[in-house]
């Protein structure tokens, strides 16, 4: 809930999940890897990112920071699991291109830079890098709904309900 | 309760897709299943326990399952590690 929802005394309709990136988001069934494509991780969005940079789209921890760095996974401070997975099949990479800043275990705050990365390099590897953004408990959540198109990282991006 | 043991063959270990999988693949069953691997244990039904786990090529995980169907489940995950892990 933002400040002037706040000021308002608007109540918060479900969980919010900032975009960790800015780019274009699209729906997961736009992702051509059917792991994300078909959902089997769980519900979210993905984004074509323009920038290499991933932020915490929440206050949370973070519970894996993968040591390939291409791959972060977040638990908020109220309950959401998220899988941010920068590229498809980039496990393959073994770390190069990706520069991790947190570790796991570390507390985040929304807005906080996470890992960078270089797309253009990425790209060149012949790797897709556009990047899932999943809920992992899915299962724990009525709904999971996405706001897709461009989006600049801090804007909305899943609304959660319980 | 019934328990068995699987050495991972992926070279890339148990990363997002295998984790994926694997908790998809024991969501199917109404017996617990606990998976322990060298660096950490997990409900194997959440995806987000078993990738923390970080499980690598070589790693022995130990899998319990313990439930009405666990002869169904220990056969069921035995045939999906051997064809995805």
């Amino acid at each position: 809930m933002g400040f002037f929802d706040k000021l308002l005394g608007v109540k918060p309709s479900g969980l919010r999940v900032a975009a960790p990136l800015t780019g274009e988001a699209v729906a997961l069934s736009e992702v051509s890897d059917p792991t994300f494509g078909q959902e089997i991780l769980g519900k979210g969005a993905a984004i074509r990112p323009t920038q290499g940079k991933v932020f915490a789209p929440f206050d949370g921890v973070v519970d894996l920071m993968f040591d390939t760095g291409h791959a972060v996974n977040l638990i908020s401070d109220d309950g959401v699991e998220l899988l941010i997975h920068v590229g498809l099949d980039t496990v393959k990479l073994k770390g190069e291109h990706y520069t991790a800043h947190v570790h796991s275990g570390d507390k985040v705050t929304r807005g906080q830079l996470l890992m960078e990365f270089d797309p253009a390099a990425i790209a060149a590897a012949g790797y897709d890098v556009i990047t899932p953004i999943v809920v992992c408990n899915t299962a724990d959540f009525a709904s999971v709904e996405a706001q897709l198109g461009p989006v600049t990282q801090g804007d909305g991006l899943l609304t959660l309900t319980k | 309760m019934k328990t068995f043991d699987h050495v991972i063959q992926d070279p890339l270990g148990l990363h997002a897709r295998p984790a994926g999988l694997l908790a998809k693949a024991a969501a199917a069953y109404q017996c617990a299943i606990q998976v322990k691997a060298p660096k950490g244990e997990a409900d194997c039904k959440r995806l987000m326990a078993i990738m923390r786990m970080a499980a690598k090529a070589g790693d022995t995980l130990s899998f319990t399952c313990d439930g009405p169907d666990e002869d169904a489940a220990v056969a069921g995950l035995q045939e999906f590690l051997k064809t995805n892990l």
